[in-house]
């Protein structure tokens, strides 16, 4: 064994805060977005604008803003237009509108007193600020929805109505407002709400495939060439799409893969780390659905577990899972049953979800019914059911 | 004011450091950190203010003071970069 060979090449670029360099399967919305605040770039104080931007958990909202904050950023730069994007978690700050707008003007008066003054004393302060320096601002508010929670509808008219108060007057701020549904706008007054919902983008969840591919980038970033299979990508990106399409989830379970398989100095992720991973997320078999299980069942599942523990691969093909099946009955003095049960029992385990099946259509024998063992550890899995069949198993 | 009042003042000589090494500050912020009293602090930034030598930004009830853009505040700088950097 090689010591302290890390699987990892860079760990920081699976950092939830790493922003990549590009966002595979958000290109449409970046257009929209850029397209919404072109004005900025070519006839910035002629207009202000404000943009929603919705989306389920991990769908990218946040990446997607930062990266054009970025982007916009560097082009107004190269056209000496005095441009600031800044980005605020609204949660971070409790909701409060005041802290929120202080860390807008700290963007061009890093001293300007935090405490002491309201809300609408540091908007107006903010707003003389961006006159000052003659600057246009998109001010991004992530997880608005507490700041509505927070402030109500006073808070958004503030914010909405602050260019009709300055008629005549060049415009400066513009507004991203981050939320993932629009359930929060609800409380607000109907015309606020109004104000509010004028462009919306909203982003889709992810597919499994589109997972893959986010993943698959950051793989190549973060880990050692090889030590990522494609198979191991694959499964990964099929638990973050059950876990709702969630990216960070993906992103996070590779993660912790990896710091599985260098805690046994493995020098590759196999998939047993992964279900380690998720099983230090997510429950593993529980004790009451174990309970549950006929003798043949559990034998099953025992066959199932000893197969993964034994080979490194994500699927298994029934067939195979059979053949240690009929070994593991002949250990426990039992007789096989035929093919169409253990298919039934593999329908039921996918039920409790516990297996994941899926049938592949191999081009030489018609259709296979494969199995894999997505989020309990295999280790884990045959341990707890060799316990439960010493201890009762053959009663029954 | 003559030039040796000016600059006759410690406080006023840490006041001109202190907005040199941060920038715009705000009159209870540099009274914090010079530890003086608001009122005191507020007359030396005044005085600093009437020389040309600060400048001052009113933002409702916020007052800040930076360096200026006068010959007078270049000086100070230029005085302030040769006698603290090595
Ligand atoms: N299209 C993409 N390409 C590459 N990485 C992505 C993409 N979408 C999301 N990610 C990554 O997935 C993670 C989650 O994304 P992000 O934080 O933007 O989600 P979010 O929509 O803001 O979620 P939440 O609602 O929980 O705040 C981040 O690490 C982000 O970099
Ligand atoms: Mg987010």
């Amino acid at each position: 064994m090689v010591p302290n060979q890390s699987v990892f090449k860079d760990e920081s670029k699976l950092d939830i805060n790493y922003i990549p360099q590009k966002l595979p399967h958000r290109e449409k919305e970046q257009r929209l977005l850029s397209e919404f605040f072109s004005f900025i770039l070519r006839c910035p104080e002629r207009m202000a604008q404000r943009v929603i931007l919705t989306g389920d958990v991990g769908t990218g909202k946040t990446a997607l803003a930062q990266h054009f904050g970025a982007n916009i950023t560097s082009e107004a730069n190269k056209r000496r237009i005095k441009f600031r994007y800044v980005h605020v978690n609204c949660r971070e700050f409790r909701g409060s509108l005041q802290t929120i707008l202080h860390r807008a003007v700290m963007a061009f008066r890093p001293n300007y007193p935090a405490r002491g003054y309201g809300a609408e004393e540091v908007l107006a302060a903010l707003m003389q600020v961006l006159d000052e320096e003659e600057a246009t601002m998109i001010l991004a508010l992530d997880e608005f929805d507490s700041l509505i929670e927070k402030e109500g509808s006073d808070a958004v008219y503030k914010l909405t109505r602050l260019q009709e108060m300055r008629q005549g007057k060049p415009q400066r701020l513009s507004f991203i407002f981050i939320m993932r549904n629009l359930d929060a706008t609800a409380q607000l007054d109907e015309s606020a709400r109004s104000t509010l919902q004028r462009s919306i983008i909203s982003l889709t969840r992810y597919g499994k495939p589109q997972l893959i591919d986010i993943l698959s980038d950051r793989v190549a970033l973060a880990f050692e060439l090889g030590a990522v299979s494609e198979d191991v990508v694959d499964l990964v990106a099929e638990l973050a799409y059950s876990e709702t399409g969630n990216a960070r989830f993906g992103i996070e379970l590779l993660w912790r893969a990896g710091k599985y398989a260098d805690a046994e100095n493995a020098g590759v992720v196999e998939p047993e780390c992964v279900r380690l991973a998720i099983s230090s997320i997510v429950p593993s078999l529980r004790r009451s659905e174990l309970a549950s299980l006929g003798l043949h069942e559990r034998l099953f599942l025992l066959a199932v577990a000893r197969y993964f523990k034994e080979n490194e691969e994500v699927y298994a093909a029934l067939t195979e899972i059979e053949k240690t099946y009929a070994v593991l009955c002949e250990e426990y003095g039992e007789t096989a049953n035929s093919h169409t049960q253990l298919w039934n029992y593999a329908q039921y385990l996918t039920k409790l979800g516990v297996l994941r099946t899926e049938v592949a259509s191999a081009e030489t024998r018609g259709r296979t019914t494969r199995v894999s063992l997505p989020t309990i550890p295999a280790v884990e899995l045959e341990r707890q059911l060799s316990d439960s069949l010493t201890q009762n198993g053959r009663r029954d | 004011m003559e030039l040796e009042e000016v600059f006759s003042s410690k406080p006023r000589m840490k006041i001109l450091k202190l907005i040199y090494q941060l920038g715009q500050l705000n009159v209870s912020d540099v009274a914090r950190r010079i530890k003086m009293n608001y009122t005191a602090t507020s007359e030396h930034l005044k005085i600093l203010t009437s020389e040309g030598i600060l400048e001052e930004r009113v933002y409702g009830r916020v007052h800040m003071y930076r360096l200026s853009e006068t010959p007078k505040a270049k000086a100070v700088v230029a005085l302030i970069e040769a006698w603290e950097k090595p």
